[in-house]
């Protein structure tokens, strides 16, 4: 099944943590370099990836659904959406940073859980692709990953900064979702095998 | 890539590309130079000259510009007289305070305590191989550095703090302190460290020292 120019399909693994190149044996064994466990490919790379995704498509729906932010005012509160809170960004004339967070709070996330699913599809039904581009693929998605962290970080600051006996910024419980969302996904990521893609090429 | 034999074959005279696993040549490119894999593309190593004393001496900036960077005043606003000043911890705190003690952790983690244990390990890894001295966590803590790479945070924590500021701008003056000056710095320094750092030299030099320790024993 294996690509014949593949390392793996010529009997040999290459350590996860340190690059070296071991010739492959039966039993496990540890990197003579670094002591890490050698594995030809990432343990259960597609079980995991899989629950991690959908794990992260669940608490996606809340994240969105639930107020990020309450912006209390002389005790009125004003509950933020993510999608609330770049509208306001556009109302208030913030263009430039209204789509850099409308990028990394919506677009990346959303464009993730899509993108980490159809690689999966790929590497489970063996799709036969230009495995170059869908490489190329998840190495987009795992790069922009941590960027979506943004949202939770600007939180964390805003409350910190916002807080005046009448004029408060309280984090919602999407912010908690959201974090999930984005850490989930990244391990996501970090699970998925690209080379998985390149083992189902039969025309290699 | 020809296709090649198996009977000739010994570990250390190959290579693989982690992301395809073609079974490749070690590429050696000489510095400044960059070698990509031939068939999907991944830059596999790009050398820089003197990367260990670079890293060494970026390590101990970093460390020494982490205290600055976390302790003192990043940005304060001032609304009707009462000025509030936020640090990365008291931001930590503040989420911590209004219940949201998971995002409070991951704020803390992505941003004060990943950042300094790798700052340290960079330093630890790098001074051991700039001394010659062999250490038999070499390859542990060299491991736990490039795992962690991906969580230190920090670049994307100041790009939350532009977009906090522009908020903020609309309702009341700011002003940034010498914290903020520190943590930008501090971005630099952990990204030149990123960049320049050569894991294929460091993993190379890691393996001799443990052979010279192993000789001398």
């Amino acid at each position: 099944m294996n690509a014949k120019t593949n390392a793996l399909a010529q009997g040999f693994i290459r350590c996860h943590d340190c690059g070296y190149l071991v010739k492959r044996v039966d039993h496990p064994a540890t990197c003579p370099r670094c002591d890490s466990l050698l594995h030809g490919r990432r343990p259960h790379s597609l079980q995991r990836t899989t629950a991690l995704l959908f794990s992260g498509f669940f608490l996606y729906i809340p994240a969105n659904i639930f107020p990020i932010m309450n912006v209390n005012q002389f005790g009125v509160g004003d509950p933020h959406t993510i999608a609330g809170g770049i509208i306001e960004l556009f109302n208030s004339g913030m263009i430039p940073i209204g789509l850099l967070v409308l990028v990394a709070s919506i677009l990346v996330p959303s464009l993730k859980l899509i993108g980490i699913g159809l690689l999966l599809l790929c590497a489970h039904f063996r799709w036969q692709v230009n495995a170059r581009k869908w490489t190329v693929m998840y190495r987009v998605i795992a790069f922009v990953g941590r960027w979506s962290m943004l949202d939770i970080f600007m939180i964390s600051i805003l409350v910190d900064l916002v807080n005046f006996g009448a004029v408060q910024i309280i984090a919602g419980p999407a912010a908690t979702a959201f974090a999930a969302v984005v850490i989930l996904t990244m391990f996501a990521a970090e699970n998925f095998d690209p080379r998985l893609l390149w083992d189902n090429q039969q025309n290699l | 890539m020809p296709h090649l034999s198996t009977k000739v074959m010994n570990s250390t005279n190959f290579d693989a590309c982690p992301e395809c696993d073609l079974l490749l040549k070690p590429a050696q490119p000489k510095i400044g130079e960059k070698a990509h894999c031939p068939r999907c593309g991944l830059l596999l190593s790009r050398p820089h000259k003197q990367s260990v004393e670079r890293t060494f001496a970026l390590s101990i900036a970093g460390f020494i510009l982490f205290f600055p960077a976390n302790f003192l005043p990043m940005v304060g606003i001032t609304v009707l007289g009462n000025v509030n000043t936020g640090l990365l911890m008291s931001g930590v705190l503040a989420l911590f305070n209004d219940g949201m003690v998971a995002v409070a952790i991951v704020v803390f983690l992505a941003s004060v305590l990943f950042p300094l244990v790798h700052i340290s390990l960079s330093l630890l890894i790098s001074g051991h191989l700039y001394f010659n001295r062999p250490n038999r966590n070499l390859a542990m803590w060299m491991r736990w550095m490039l795992h962690l790479d991906e969580w230190v945070m920090l670049e994307v924590y100041l790009l939350g703090i532009i977009v906090a500021c522009v908020k903020l701008m609309a309702i009341a003056p700011l002003k940034f302190g010498w914290g903020l000056y520190a943590f930008i710095a501090l971005i630099i320094i952990t990204t030149m460290l990123t960049s320049g750092l050569d894991s294929g030299l460091f993993w190379q030099r890691i393996e001799q020292l443990r052979k010279k320790d192993n000789h001398e024993c």
